[in-house]
């Protein structure tokens, strides 16, 4: 990173590490058929990436859930309309609250192990040990922990979207007494395959691990290799993260929709 | 040393005889591996290299001494081609590294060894792993060759019994051998140590010299020695470069290198704090930096 | 190395349970949910209005989900839309007489058809019409049925007065809607307390247009969905006599408390209003009169 041009500039600097995001992009598809003999790698971080995340991911979308029971209760019930809770549930899980707090969850959980390892991997040499043993270091450590973060990211989301709507279900069925049958079928009813499941729930989910992934694994491969620094890149990952995340919702919901 | 049946495992696969030093590919004229011919670098702003030559002689120990900061790890990362320098040749059993391409030059570090300073072991996979890493990448050799090959490395260092450790669980000093058995499991041509015996303890760097011999005799790999202790590079150097300011100031035998005379290596064997490398880092005038009237600032 | 199989193991595991998630979300909870696997027979029926009403939208008898709306096209020729509904064989015995209505469920305005079982003994066949419809109700209308439609009635053409007593008005407040079949036609005039019957009398003005309401017609006391104001329902009856300036309705049923009302929702959204009340009115108007 060349800071020395605008060290005092936010916008110049910002725009320049959107730069050397983009070029860095265009570096790992470029190696992306190299990576293909390190599938091994990719599975091995996958289950980094995306099997350790699966837990913080249950348990959230599990309250989410319930607390959106909770809150949609007390409200609906002012209107009479408690029998909609599942359904807007349901709605409000996929469409929005799915995909954006797994991928914040995602940012934070292996966005920033991916940023500490790789940043780490560079401070004590590993990088450049790859290199020496000729192994190209961003088809071997950046391209697999970019695709298993695309991959593990929708799969994710669909766990936290089940663990959601269980969670609407305990609250609103089994403690405040809506009726099962009206929760379902109401939410049978409204929630649409495609409107709702593919483009809220997998499109969503697809774009943010993309964008968390290349943060994550760009913010770390090209932090000074210092403690500091590292430090610093883990930081980035989850501000700079959690930016793209609401933002790119925005932009994909209005396209989306 | 049980090197011998390595070779025997290779003998089968093509793709491998390359690692053996090819006559022909070396220039006629000299026995150099490596040659640098007017190398010329700067890294921010300052001079590395100037017009730089050196000649490092096939099958030998060369040690690069020299002050902290004169670029002795910047110049063993222009022979691996981790870096390029401004102007100037490398030659490196006959390819210049500048010029190669990235397939050429991966194709050459699959000959090069290089022991990192901190050893750079993949802290995610143990000993073993860490051993097959490059053969893992590098060949589709059955797991049992495998298993044999990596084991009869990590007897060569001593430590087929660490197979299962993860480095962090390893001393520093056995962290450096898993990381030379690591870097001559392919055979190399060519061992670069960089600074191999920096923190270790009397008993460790003993080892690591041995190791550097023994390499060096048995299978006449060429070795690049970056140091600073002048006695362990005296026993196993066949020859010395010192480098500083970015041209070699003084070479030759370990024995009498420290004999011509030069102010440099008079500075730098006999372990002057002032001399040729001044004491003070370059600086404005003392007195008018701590503010001194009439010191005309 | 030993550690690679557990790796792929659980990494496998892990694929396995988010493709089964997106699965389960995709089936269960959606929509595709609702196509019917079984053979289902289908139905015509056609509205004068369908409102919001879309493909596959549920087809409902007593709140119970038993089809799905097949098709909508407009009837050439006609302005009335053609609804094919695709009814599940287990529920192919509708009688031929059954009204089809649009309704729109309580909070969310997402319509359904539903389907109030006529008594002839005759099913409809399949490929049939149900030839008895009622249409959507129009949003407007709808909220003018909730904001003092009342009022706006007895302007037009004048009103005739009517009595009914309830042993609670609830919330009642002068000025709130009369309807007869979720139709505004006219509003409460005054709500008084009877001091010697100890209840509520309450006077209705209603529009000179509505004339024709029978004088065993029913009063009943309801809360409207949406924002919880109450309103005075109507509920025809069969006597061939017509209601008068000043008579009274023998048949009233009192509001009902906020927790019945939330039961009644969620088993059939707002068309309750209009379908019960007759039945159970009776046993408690018939002591007052």
């Amino acid at each position: 990173m060349s800071a020395s041009m605008s060290r005092d500039n936010v916008v110049l600097r910002s725009l320049e590490q959107i730069g050397n995001c983009g070029l860095f992009l265009l570096r790992m598809l470029a190696a992306v058929p190299r990576s293909l003999r390190h599938l091994r790698e990719t599975v091995r971080q996958l289950w980094f990436v995306g099997a350790m995340s699966l837990i913080i991911v249950m348990v959230c979308g599990l309250f989410v859930g319930m607390v959106l029971g909770l809150q949609l209760y007390d409200v609906l019930s002012i209107f009479g309309g408690t029998s909609a809770t599942g359904t807007v549930v349901a709605i409000a899980i996929y469409r929005e609250l799915g995909p954006v707090v797994t991928a914040l969850l995602f940012a934070g959980r292996a966005g920033t192990s991916v940023t500490a390892e790789i940043g780490l991997m560079r401070a004590t040499d590993q990088i450049a040990a790859m290199e020496m043993m000729a192994v190209d270091p961003i088809a071997y450590v950046a391209v697999p922990r970019f695709i298993a973060g695309i991959i593990a990211m929708p799969l994710l989301c669909c766990v936290f979207c089940a663990m959601g709507i269980f969670g609407g279900h305990l609250v609103g069925v089994t403690w405040l007494g809506i009726d099962n049958g009206t929760f379902w079928s109401n939410m049978t009813a409204t929630v649409e395959v495609v409107k709702d499941v593919i483009n809220g729930v997998l499109w969503k989910s697809i774009v943010f691990g993309t964008v968390v992934s290349l943060i994550a694994v760009f913010q770390g491969y090209t932090t000074p290799p210092t403690s500091e620094g590292v430090a610093y890149a883990t930081t980035r990952t989850v501000v700079a993260s959690s930016i793209a995340i609401l933002a790119l919702d925005f932009v994909l919901t209005a396209f989306l929709m | 040393m049980a090197f011998g049946p390595v070779f025997r495992y290779f003998a089968p696969f093509p793709r491998l005889t390359y690692a053996m030093t090819d006559p022909v590919s070396a220039k006629p004229d000299d026995n150099a591996l490596v040659r640098v011919r007017g190398l010329t670098t700067v890294l921010n702003g300052k001079k590395v290299f100037d017009a730089l030559d050196m000649d490092i002689p096939r099958g030998k120990i060369t040690a690069i001494m020299g002050p902290s900061g004169t670029g002795k790890t910047t110049l063993l990362k222009h022979i691996t081609g981790q870096m390029r320098g401004n102007a100037g040749e490398v030659w490196v059993d006959g390819n210049n590294v500048p010029a190669l391409s990235r397939e050429k030059l991966f194709e050459l570090r699959e000959r090069i060894g290089y022991l990192f300073q901190n050893s750079a072991l993949l802290t995610d996979y143990d000993v073993f792993e860490n051993v097959a890493f490059p053969l893992r990448q590098h060949t589709d050799l059955p797991e049992v060759l495998i298993r044999n090959i990596v084991l009869t490395k990590l007897q060569a260092v001593g430590l087929r019994g660490a197979a299962s450790l993860m480095p962090s669980e390893l001393s520093g000093g056995m962290a450096r051998r898993v990381a030379l058995a690591r870097a001559i499991v392919f055979d190399p041509m060519l061992i670069l140590y960089d600074e191999p015996f920096v923190g270790l303890d009397p008993i460790a760097l003993n080892q690591v010299l041995k190791l550097i011999r023994t390499l060096n005799q048995t299978l006449g790999i060429t070795s690049v020695l970056v140091a600073h202790e002048l006695e362990a590079i005296k026993q196993v150097a066949d020859h010395i470069y010192l480098i500083a300011n970015g041209k070699v100031v003084a070479q030759g035998d370990p024995r009498t290198i420290a004999d011509d005379g030069s102010p440099w290596t008079r500075q730098f064997f006999g372990g002057e704090a002032d001399g040729p490398v001044p004491f003070q880092y370059p600086a404005g005038d003392y007195a008018a930096s701590l503010g001194f009237p009439g010191s005309g600032a | 190395m030993s550690q690679r199989p557990s790796y792929a193991v659980g990494t496998g595991l892990f694929i396995v349970l988010g493709f089964a998630a997106l699965g389960y979300l995709a089936t269960q909870t959606t929509s595709v949910a609702n196509r019917s696997s079984g053979p289902s027979y289908t139905v015509e029926a056609h509205f004068a209005n369908i409102g919001q009403l879309k493909e596959r939208a549920p087809v409902k008898v007593a709140g119970v989900r038993i089809g799905q709306v097949q098709s909508i096209v407009l009837d050439p020729g006609k302005e009335t839309a053609d609804v094919k509904l695709a009814i599940d064989q287990r529920y192919s015995q509708i009688p031929d007489d059954s009204v089809a209505t649009i309704f729109t469920s309580g909070l969310l305005g997402d319509q359904y058809v539903g389907i109030q079982y006529g008594t002839s003994k005759n099913a409809v066949a399949a490929g049939g019409t149900l030839a008895l419809t009622r249409p959507a109700q129009q949003l407007e209308e709808m909220l003018g049925k909730f904001f003092g439609a009342g009022g706006a009635a007895d302007n037009l053409a004048g009103s005739y007065r009517v009595k009914a007593r309830f042993t609670n008005v609830g919330a009642l407040s002068v000025g709130a809607p009369v309807k007869m079949a979720g139709v505004a036609i006219g509003s409460v005039q005054s709500v008084k307390a009877d001091p010697v019957k100890l209840d509520a009398e309450v006077t209705l003005a209603i529009d000179k247009k509505y004339n024709q309401i029978p004088d065993d017609s029913a009063g009943a006391v309801f809360t409207s969905g949406l924002i919880g104001t109450q309103y005075v329902a109507i509920q025809p009856g069969g006597s061939p006599d017509m209601l008068k300036d000043g008579d009274e309705l023998v048949l009233t049923q009192s509001a009902m408390q906020i927790e019945d009302l939330i039961g009644k929702f969620l088993v059939s959204g707002s068309s309750s209003s209009s379908s019960t009340g007759n039945k159970d009115a009776g046993d408690k108007a018939g002591d007052k009169h």
